[in-house]
């Protein structure tokens, strides 16, 4: 058994895994039959699209599996910040007083997914559009900016967020 | 319980009317994004939210629960597409006038 060909087969088992559990999700019953097509149907699916739920080269574990209890953290922080950004974004929106600006900083994540999720983060944090990610570089426009300093912009709009993601994954 | 959920419903209609203000007085494509998706996410989260808060602890919760983190994966998605195509087309942002 080469370790390519074992690396597949953990693709596709945690790819099924994911799968599975969102079947679980929305049927939730525990009634055999249902279980069964639904653990058929995930092990089908993950065949076909393993390649792309897990990237070939993302070998690391903890890129696989997030650490769920800082996870539960993050969403808590991440719904405080929606919602304080959005009494800012409301208050400029009703005053019709904007000052935009767009951005540039770098992320100190590794993993794929990590920045991934914090460039979708900072989308959904009202006042704050990721408009690219290549790398580890992020171009924001930012509505209510106070600085351009690449260090300082990027601790403000990122700062707790990184912190806390660095800890979920890589 | 029911007043808290109430209280999340008017805040959810709340941003939902400010973001339409926005879409309509900001000046420019990018700030009027911004208006746009301040209301989806902050209003459609607190609707999500006020009906968690009504339906209590019960399997439903779970679905409204897994529906709220679907949509918090696919909104900003959505958004930052649409911004993304614009910055790669060169539109140039609206800057304040010192």
């Amino acid at each position: 058994m080469t370790s390519s060909f074992k690396w597949t087969l953990t693709r596709i088992v945690l790819t099924s895994l994911y799968l599975f559990a969102g079947w679980m999700l929305f049927t939730g019953s525990t009634n055999l039959q249902t279980m069964a097509t639904g653990a058929a149907f995930s092990l089908l699916i993950a065949l076909t699209t393993f390649k792309l739920f897990i990237d070939d080269d993302e070998a690391a574990r903890r890129t696989l599996i997030p650490r769920l209890h800082w996870l539960v953290v993050y969403l808590f922080l991440l719904v405080y910040k929606v919602y304080l950004s959005s009494f800012q974004t409301a208050l400029a929106v009703l005053r019709n007083d904007y000052n935009p600006r767009v951005v540039h900083f770098r992320t100190r994540l590794n993993s794929d997914i990590a920045r991934s999720v914090v460039a979708g983060s900072i989308t959904l944090t009202p006042g704050t559009i990721t408009l690219e990610l290549t790398d580890d570089h992020l171009v924001v426009h930012w509505l209510q900016s106070t600085t351009t300093h690449s260090r300082f912009a990027g601790n403000i709009i990122k700062g707790s967020m990184e912190a806390i993601l660095k800890k979920v994954w890589i | 319980m029911n007043y808290l959920a109430a209280l999340f419903f008017v805040v959810g209609i709340f941003f939902a009317v400010t973001g339409h203000i926005g879409l309509l007085r900001a000046p420019d494509f990018f700030t009027r994004l911004q208006a746009s998706s301040t209301c989806s996410t902050t209003s459609v989260l607190s609707i999500l939210v006020a009906s968690m808060i009504i339906s209590g602890l019960s399997p439903f919760t779970g679905r409204v629960a897994a529906i709220t983190l679907f949509f918090a994966i696919s909104s900003p998605v959505s958004t930052h597409i649409i911004a993304r195509y614009a910055w790669e087309e060169g539109i140039v942002p609206w800057r304040r006038l010192k």
